[in-house]
């Protein structure tokens, strides 16, 4: 029986901060658990088949944390899973009620601005450096196939733009989530 | 942060600010914040983690709030002179709110 699995691209996929959480908890209820949150997990993550259990999972991100930022989610019962470049995975076994790790509107709000900008920075890179190639393409005297490889290069910074678009616009309409 | 800048920002303020800044008349870490607010409120008030970590970077870049010392990795602050006036004019808002109320079902 195959007991791992290899997810990819999830917090691509699930882009909305507190889908990303629904969808990890929802794999927890069926026992799949995360072998390893790091880095390369952004790409593709293993999970490993185990008892199910009900956690609460929680993404955070915080690009410069205080030295106690990770004590203080410790005291409060979180368990670190572990970090996608400033991206935090937090969470805690429950029965009955939910825990919740941004209690009210106002930080939830700035809990879900601060992915919504992290995604932005992305947008307005790749947006940039679509109108550069495509500028240069049009502008600038070269090679024919020169040429072809600014608007390869245009197409391409475009479309992962749109698609970052896409999700900027999801996020936006659930920050009260 | 001078003073008018606070009063912009903080009056009125959220009731989780606010419950965070009645707690720290007195020295207290992050999850002594939380178990203190509620107790204060009958168990109405949970903070989360992120909820008290997030405000009270706020509130120390404020000005409202200062680290005293640290224990055990764990933090603790105090309301400073800043912050204890804004408190004491945003419960004067909510003394006169309080007042208008008064007989409303």
């Amino acid at each position: 029986m195959n007991s791992t699995k290899l997810c990819w691209w999830t917090p691509f996929k699930y882009a909305v901060p507190a889908d990303y959480e629904n969808w990890f908890e929802e794999q927890a209820l069926e026992g799949w658990h995360p072998v390893k949150v790091s880095q390369w997990s952004s790409f593709a993550m293993r999970f490993k088949k185990g008892e199910p259990k009900r956690y609460r999972y929680v993404v955070d991100l915080q690009p410069t944390p205080r030295k106690d930022y990770k004590r203080i989610y410790e005291e409060f019962g979180w368990e670190f899973v572990g970090q996608m470049a400033s991206a935090y995975v937090w969470r805690r076994e429950y029965e009955g009620e939910r825990p919740e790790s941004f209690s009210d509107m106002p930080s939830r709000r700035s809990r879900n601005r601060r992915f919504f900008w992290a995604v932005a920075a992305s947008f307005i890179m790749l947006a940039v450096g679509a109108l550069a190639s495509a500028g240069a393409a049009v502008f600038a005297p070269t090679a024919p196939e020169k040429r072809l490889e600014l608007i390869l290069s245009a197409a391409f910074c475009a479309l992962v733009a749109a698609a970052l678009g896409v999700v900027m616009a999801r996020i936006r309409k659930n920050l009260d989530r | 942060m001078n003073i008018d800048k606070a009063r912009q920002r903080y009056i009125p303020m959220s009731e989780t600010m606010l419950y965070i800044l009645l707690s720290l008349r007195e020295e207290r870490h992050g999850y002594g914040i939380m178990q203190h607010v509620k107790e204060l409120t009958n168990g109405r008030i949970v903070l989360g983690a992120g909820t008290v970590y997030q405000s009270r970077g706020k509130l120390e870049s404020d000005g409202l709030i200062r680290a005293v010392r640290e224990e055990d990795r764990k933090k603790y602050y105090v309301i400073t002179p800043t912050g204890a006036q804004i408190l004491s004019e945003e419960a004067a808002r909510i003394r006169e709110v309080y007042r208008h109320l008064e007989g409303i079902k």
